[in-house]
């Protein structure tokens, strides 16, 4: 892979190397590691620490909120990952066949929202989910429905914050959708054309298999960053009603907040890395296998 | 070689043109919404627009010095947060890029790691450290915990995978050392994935929000989502300064979009897959 390099060049590279290594040890290898030891021992801020085993896990584990937030994580992304990919999917389809003109602005302005913060998002649909002045009473109200208030029931707290996140996630999915779509030859569809395949047909012999692995990312990457999110409930219900906006990271986080002792909450954000993180490695693992070359 | 008809072509512009607006609707409502009175952003019935279009929100807020203020400082932590990144990441790069040398290996793997640790499991224990180091209410807390990123580095490492090798060799044959390779051959070309990652690095630091809020108390040292989720809380009923605020607050990231969508949206092709 190297042949032309017939020397090393250990000084350079470890000087070069140097930042990095230092900010990232310093910032997230000591943390992390200290975060091992924290989650052993009765650690608190203002006593001294004692041992305690696995008793933070189990604590946790235990813990029918949190229980109950990873619930709420798993419905949530639930909610916001198929919704976005299936409207990405379809959005994607209709930018790639109108003029390049319009496209560009159409891509523009879907890329807009993925570069609003959540908490300017969040702000924006507070005052959209107002009960009396807000805009989806009003669409409501237009069809001769009750207002509802959105953030404060049960049944609807949650959906009402996945749709900002929607809203957030587009634009980005719908373009690395349109990107997928780009690679498939054209010349695909005009042999589909020759034999007299529908649209319908061409979408489901030809673009969805052809999108396989796009979407099989989107789907993953997706799943692990909603089953994380928690700024938008932080800011608009603060994890209410009943917990049901308690997203998992939220539940630590609100942990590190209010409690004396964060042993459990750093077991807790121990035992979500486990899974998230061994999702993301292994999804590391499969495209830099395939893809490193032409990445 | 597509034979659609007129018909579906206008179909698909239209509703092209309609999702670009649904999208940007929420964006344009606040920019609008800052222009009202203050009991008319929730007045019911809902109104789109302002019965008088009112400058007050927009120059209450700016007359804020404290807003003013806050903006300046989080501007020039994310440009000051951006170009480290981009100085500390694309050195790496290019070290695992092209040079050969001992525990190469173990150093990739160590640094490829950290990608996989959650922000959340790190978090208070960063806190933590930062108290340790002495580096509460200081711009270092916000700008040097997020600089190294292994993300980064990894997709800067893969654009420098494919500038070919004879562009180096012969200034190597010249005896250029391996830094001035980098800075006299590599950075030049860089710059359409210095855009990508530097604009990531940017909206990373002007949009963080748990982090500030953590380790800032000093007024003076205030991040701009700090300051609008504290506006929030605590003047709750000057609503048409908080959209004002909002708006404002989106503009300089906006802008910068714009200048640069033409990168940043190929980016989404230069990346593949990812």
């Amino acid at each position: 892979m190297f042949k032309k390099n017939f020397r090393q060049d250990n000084a350079t590279a470890y000087t070069m190397l140097l930042p990095i290594l230092v900010l990232l040890t310093v910032f997230v290898v000591i943390p992390f590691v200290y975060a091992i030891r924290v989650s052993f021992y009765n650690w608190s801020f203002y006593q001294d620490s004692t041992f305690v085993g696995f008793r933070n896990f189990y604590l946790v584990l235990t813990d029918r909120l949190f229980g109950k937030s990873v619930w709420i994580g798993i419905k949530f992304a639930l909610m916001v990952v198929p919704t976005t990919l299936i409207l990405a999917f379809l959005f994607a389809n209709v930018v790639k066949n109108i003029s390049p003109k319009l496209s560009g602005f159409v891509k523009t302005s879907i890329y807009i929202p993925t570069i609003i913060s959540g908490i300017v998002a969040s702000v924006i649909f507070v005052f959209i989910y107002d009960y009396t002045g807000g805009l989806a009473n009003y669409v409501l109200g237009l069809f001769g429905q009750e207002p509802k208030a959105w953030l404060a029931e049960v049944g609807s707290a949650l959906p009402s914050i996945a749709a900002p996140a929607v809203w957030l996630g587009f634009g980005l999915t719908a373009l690395i959708m349109l990107a997928g779509l780009h690679d498939i030859p054209e010349s695909y569809y005009e042999a589909a054309d020759l034999e007299g395949a529908g649209a319908f047909q061409k979408m489901w012999y030809i673009t969805i298999p052809l999108m396989r692995n796009v979407i099989l990312y989107l789907l993953v990457t997706g799943f692990t960053a909603q089953i994380s999110q928690y700024e938008l409930s932080l800011v608009m219900t603060n994890g209410g009603p009943l917990n049901e906006t308690t997203t998992p990271n939220l539940y630590i986080f609100l942990h590190f907040r209010n409690d004396v002792m964060v042993g459990n909450s750093i077991a807790a954000s121990l035992l979500l890395f486990v899974v998230l993180g061994g999702i993301s490695a292994i999804i590391f693992r499969v495209l830099n296998s395939e893809k490193a070359v032409d990445g | 070689m597509r034979n659609r008809g007129l018909l579906t072509r206008a179909v698909l512009a239209v509703v092209g043109a309609a999702v670009a607006v649904v999208a940007l609707f929420p964006l344009l409502w606040v920019v609008i919404a800052g222009f009202k009175g203050k009991t008319e952003v929730l007045a019911t019935p809902f109104k789109f627009f302002p019965k008088q279009w009112l400058v007050e929100n927009y120059t209450d807020i700016l007359g804020d010095p404290l807003f003013r203020k806050t903006m300046l400082v989080t501007f020039g932590g994310a440009i000051l947060f951006a170009v480290l990144a981009l100085f500390v990441n694309a050195s790496a790069a290019y070290v695992f890029a092209r040079l050969e040398f001992r525990f190469k290996r173990i150093l990739w793997v160590y640094v490829i790691m950290t990608m996989f640790i959650p922000g959340m499991a790190i978090l208070l224990t960063s806190f933590i450290v930062v108290n340790k180091l002495g580096m509460l209410d200081t711009l270092a807390v916000l700008v040097l915990p997020g600089v190294a990123s292994a993300g980064s580095m990894f997709f800067i490492r893969q654009f420098y995978l494919n500038i070919p090798l004879a562009l180096e060799e012969a200034a190597l044959i010249d005896g250029a050392g391996r830094f001035r390779i980098f800075t006299g051959i590599f950075v030049p070309m860089s710059f359409p994935v210095f855009v990508i990652v530097g604009i990531g690095a940017y909206l990373g630091y002007w949009n963080s929000f748990v982090w500030p809020t953590m380790t800032i108390t000093n007024p003076n040292l205030f991040q701009i989502m700090q300051y609008l989720y504290n506006f929030r809380s605590e003047r709750s009923s000057e609503m048409g300064m908080l959209m004002a605020g909002s708006a404002l607050a989106a503009a300089p990231t906006l802008v910068l979009f714009l200048v640069f969508q033409k990168y940043i949206i190929s980016g989404i092709k230069i990346s593949g897959l990812k």
